[in-house]
């Protein structure tokens, strides 16, 4: 077993379902990073940024308001409130969705920190897709 | 045989209708295409949080653990009083969407009181509570005005004191029946037991979850609480978003269907007037022959 079934959804619709190697999740006390055989765990979402590790070694990022996860050991499922995925085939497309998560993220925290954090973290992780 | 005029006035009343009619069929295609969008991308959302709650009732139950949320998963299998919300449109001219709606909490009424068990209705839609009210039946809510225009606010508004009185105590069962959106030409149906919260029957998750569910943050016990209050409005909210796709699915087949009537009917009136005009016609012209006859 050396991916997890990842699936990300929002009442728009399915943001992402994949299996992935390793997934990194913004919790409320903190983030944690879930490997294929975790644990059964529930927890709560904050604002903040999801960063999954693909089975290619590539990273794909998630911005979310807040939500929950429920993660068992071979599947991990994030019930979102809004999420939008920073992905696009060019340069330009990435922007455009950066845009859209910066701005999810801002209507979502009303602490400058914690907005300053996850922006800065997209954005520097944006520059290597 | 009926005059000419009368015939006439007849068939002009008929188009119209029909003008009316094909008006209301167009303008429930449109919204039925924006109703069974939104309906489309929620119903993942619905099917998702049913998954995970199920899956978490499994849990529950096969670890037993205890707490203040444990109602909410615990079977009754003899609920002594019973909360039915139900959903029925604002707005009539749809066929039998309504009354099938209420047809089916009827049977559910009936089906619990011979359990002796007590039942309370909700009800979300002008057309449902009209009909209970002339039917002299007790509702203890009605909500008028959601069913045209649901939101997630208003879903909330209406689940929380079913909610409520059922982390109370006060009722031992919460069922939502709606009359639901199957596809452009059919709807059906559906009855949501929302508690006892299903538990997860799928072998392969027997196989794979032996380990204990861990709650996290662990202090802040309402963490599951939220979920399940989330589960409930969200069910709620689905329930009121296919119920409007559904009734605009409804109400463009009954209306094609009356505009498809009234043309029938123009036609009928079109042959009978002028059979009419031609019997006019040949009286006249007898008329005139015989009174030429009669002057030879």
């Amino acid at each position: 077993m050396d991916t997890i079934k990842l699936e990300i959804v929002t009442p728009h619709g399915e943001i992402f379902s994949k299996d992935v190697k390793s997934v990194t999740l913004p919790g409320k006390e903190g983030e944690f990073g879930v490997l294929p055989g975790h644990a059964a765990l529930v927890s709560l979402l904050k604002t903040g940024i999801i960063d999954i590790e693909m089975p290619d070694g590539k990273h794909e990022l998630v911005a979310i308001n807040w939500g929950h996860v429920n993660v068992e050991e071979s599947k991990v499922t994030i019930l979102a409130e809004g999420a939008v995925a920073v992905k696009g085939e060019s340069e330009s497309e990435i922007a455009a969705s950066l845009a859209e998560a910066k701005k999810l993220l801002e209507s979502a925290s009303d602490s400058d920190v914690a907005i300053a954090a996850a922006t800065a973290k997209i954005e520097s992780a944006a520059k290597g897709l | 045989m009926a005059n000419l005029k009368d015939i006439r006035r007849k068939i002009k009343s008929v188009k119209n209708t029909q003008k009316t009619t094909r008006a209301m069929k167009l303008v429930s295609t449109a919204k039925l295409r924006r109703a069974e969008q939104v309906a489309k991308r929620s119903r993942e959302y619905a099917l998702k949080i049913n998954e995970v709650l199920s899956d978490i009732a499994y849990k529950i139950n096969q670890f037993k653990i205890g707490g203040v949320q444990g109602r909410f998963f615990e079977k009754n299998d003899n609920p002594s009083k019973v909360d039915i919300i139900f959903i029925t449109a604002d707005k009539g001219l749809c066929g039998g969407f309504n009354v099938q709606t209420i047809k089916s909490v009827n049977a559910l009424m009936k089906e619990y009181k011979e359990k002796n068990a007590k039942v309370r209705l909700r009800a979300v839609g002008r057309k449902g509570i009209e009909y209970y009210k002339f039917g002299g039946v007790d509702l203890l809510k009605a909500y008028e005005g959601i069913s045209s225009s649901p939101s997630y606010e208003k879903a909330q508004k209406i689940i929380k004191e079913a909610i409520d009185d059922f982390a109370k105590g006060v009722t031992d069962k919460i069922i939502i029946v709606h009359n639901g959106y199957k596809n452009m030409i059919t709807q059906e149906i559906k009855r949501v037991d929302l508690t006892p919260v299903e538990i997860a029957t799928d072998e392969n998750l027997k196989k794979v979850s032996t380990s204990m569910m861990e709650v996290e943050p662990e202090d802040d016990e309402s963490i599951l609480d939220e979920l399940i209050r989330k589960y409930f409005e969200y069910n709620m909210y689905y329930a009121l978003i296919d119920s409007l796709a559904a009734e605009h699915s409804a109400r463009m087949q009954a209306m094609d269907a009356a505009t498809n009537n009234a043309k029938e009917r123009v036609r009928q009136l079109t042959i009978q007037y002028n059979k009419a005009r031609q019997e006019s016609i040949t009286t006249e012209l007898i008329e005139i022959i015989s009174g030429m006859e009669a002057m030879k």
